[in-house]
């Protein structure tokens, strides 16, 4: 008897709470966002599990939408990234990928906030502004610069430098020829200048917050630039280090729209080039057969490990420190 | 904003070129590429080989840009205003509904005590982790299911990639916006609400006027945002954009290689123009986006 009047307690509560949420001013604020979010974000990830177990091809959903097939396009990803030559270098790829390009980012964010702040004010904000430029050019330009910087003829910059410095003495096709080593460099190249400008940002805003005082006295008991930066900024800055670098690798694992341009411009080698958030678009939209059931699966457990690595960076950053609760309401 | 904290005058003025110097050698490529894009644009051959005999000056790649010439002889003509227009449509339409939405969310969660507050706001760093192109798979489901008849398609195209893409944004700007409510003085809102004032009107009058770099700064980055897009542009749209126009033209058989540099350029100048406008706003918004 009490049991079952303590389960109607909590139902009546959620739904009470679900009510007084609706009649809250919260509610309004919060509408379009949670509308937005529930089709853009939830349905779609609900529709690609739902993917994941039919054999949809071609996105023909008439066809093949009611069909099911269970766990098959999730034995078959995991066979074909076990067996298939073409899907193997996906992983390793993406591993190497993601580990690389984060230690540039964070290591050069870090470089260049801490640099920036030993620099007069005019000599620091063109760096940072030449920094920046990477994240807020055009993606297809962007991707242009270094398709050119990269190219495999005499045309590519790199190419002409080492030829005229008499390095080398033919053109190398460096993200076609030199596997894997070549399309590595080149993806990594190319996203690690973009990433390098998010730490830059926090970073540079992080020192800013740093009583002067601190920096004053160092000073003048005559502390160098490296003891500074020792003893004074880094250990400061150790929360954001963390931040940074947790914020990055989610991004870098769900990253491809540089990398999707410089496969299809042929400038880096298809397989090498290709990391597994790429693969899943390519399956999906590009290639000639779309295995859209095999795409899905692919992409579910992209989902899991980024929402388990996602969950991860909440904890070690300490998310309730993050959000304080407002201070008063009426 | 004060420019923030910088180091004092008392150190050497050599080990501060040294400095300068190093990171100087560190951007060359990045100084290089830019720079060779751009003297292309301007030059009959391309000039990235770094040989000055080929650069010849020349406007003609721009005059052919301009008449949506994409090869030298004849070739398919395309009306690159039309393009630019299609650009430009999805770049405010992301940055309104980006601007709308990322205020609304970001007074809510500074201002409004609600029951799952916190649980929202995890949702919204998780939401960061939601890759992309496993996102892009379900949208584009959606996208056929709700497709409407031949003569609205590209209406449709149009508007589907507007909101797609603004929900992508929609983290950022609320996390952005967020901070920049939290330094209003409680004050304000207490009088006005005191006084009778409705919650939606208190934040329509008296408080977004008092955010208005905030508004401009998550203006700009919805832009941007929509303006570099090519994704969701080249899933969603009918229409093409700069984006795909170059993406469709760069090793295409009949392009001639300074022409795509010549729109690269161009579609370069709306970030150039807007970045020198937000430069300051950019390191006083992360002062607040981020814990400080």
């Amino acid at each position: 008897m009490t049991r079952e009047v303590s389960g109607d307690m909590t139902k009546s509560n959620l739904f009470s709470k679900i009510k007084d949420f609706i009649h809250s001013d919260a509610f309004i604020f919060l509408l379009p966002a949670i509308i937005l979010i529930i089709v853009f974000y939830l349905i779609p990830i609900v529709v690609s599990v739902y993917m994941s177990f039919t054999p949809l091809k071609n996105w023909n959903i008439a066809r093949y939408i009611h069909e099911f097939v269970g766990f098959e396009n999730y034995w078959r990803f995991f066979y074909m990234v076990t067996h298939d030559p073409t899907v193997r270098p996906i992983f390793i790829t993406t591993v190497v990928f993601i580990l690389v390009t984060l230690a540039i980012n964070v290591l050069g964010g870090l470089g260049l906030a801490i640099a920036t702040f030993f620099m007069g004010e005019r000599e620091a904000s063109s760096t940072q502004l030449l920094w920046l430029l990477p994240r807020m050019t055009p993606i297809a330009v962007y991707s242009m610069i270094w398709y050119y910087f990269f190219h495999g003829s005499a045309i590519g910059t790199l190419n002409s430098i080492l030829m005229s410095l008499g390095i080398i003495h033919k053109p190398i096709d460096w993200g076609q020829s030199i596997i894997p080593w070549g399309p590595w460099m080149i993806i990594i190249f190319v996203n690690g200048l973009v990433g390098v400008s998010y730490g830059m940002i926090v970073f540079t805003s992080a020192i800013s917050n740093i009583p002067k005082e601190l920096v004053i006295a160092a000073r003048v008991d005559g502390a160098s630039n490296w003891s500074i930066t020792k003893n004074i900024l880094i250990p400061l800055l150790k929360w954001h280090i963390v931040y940074v670098t947790t914020w990055q690798m989610l991004s870098l694992l769900t990253t491809y729209d540089h990398i999707f341009l410089l496969v299809e411009w042929g400038l880096v080698n298809r397989y090498y080039g290709t990391t597994w958030a790429l693969y899943i678009y390519n399956m999906a939209f590009t290639a000639a057969e779309k295995d859209l059931g095999l795409a899905a699966a692919a992409g579910v457990i992209l989902v899991i490990v980024g929402a388990l690595l996602g969950l991860l960076a909440l904890k070690i950053l300490g998310f309730e420190k993050m959000v304080k609760e407002p201070r008063g309401d009426i | 904003m004060s420019a923030g904290l910088r180091d004092i005058e008392l150190r050497s003025r050599k080990t501060e070129i040294l400095i300068v110097v190093t990171v100087l050698v560190f951007s060359i490529p990045l100084i290089l590429g830019y720079s060779l894009l751009i003297l292309s644009s301007f030059s009959k051959e391309m000039v990235t080989n770094l040989n000055p005999r080929d650069f010849i000056p020349t406007l003609r790649n721009w005059i052919l840009f301009f008449e949506g010439r994409t090869a030298v002889f004849g070739g398919i003509r395309v009306n690159i205003w039309h393009i630019v227009l299609n650009t430009l449509i999805v770049a405010l339409g992301v940055s309104f509904l980006v601007t709308l939405v990322g205020s609304m969310t970001g007074y809510a969660v500074s201002r409004l005590r609600f029951s799952g507050r916190k649980k929202f706001m995890a949702l919204l760093m998780l939401l960061h982790a939601f890759p992309g192109s496993v996102m892009v798979v379900g949208i584009y489901f959606l996208y056929l299911m709700f497709l409407p008849s031949y003569q609205m398609v590209r209406l449709y195209s149009f508007f589907f990639v507007i909101v797609a893409r603004a929900s992508l944004e929609i983290p950022m700007a609320t996390w952005l916006m967020k901070g920049f409510f939290d330094m209003i003085p409680w004050e304000v809102e207490w009088a006005a609400l005191v006084d009778g004032a409705s919650r939606l009107r208190v934040w329509r009058k008296i408080i977004l006027p008092m955010v208005k770099p905030g508004v401009a700064a998550v203006m700009l980055f919805g832009f941007l945002a929509g303006w570099m897009d090519i994704i969701y542009v080249r899933t969603f749209l009918v229409d093409q954009t700069l984006a795909t126009w170059i993406e469709s033209n760069i090793n295409a058989e009949y392009s001639y290689l300074p022409l795509v540099a010549a729109a690269g350029t161009f579609y370069l100048l709306p970030t150039i123009i807007f970045f020198l406008l937000a430069q300051r706003l950019i390191f006083t918004i992360s002062a607040t986006g981020v814990k400080g």
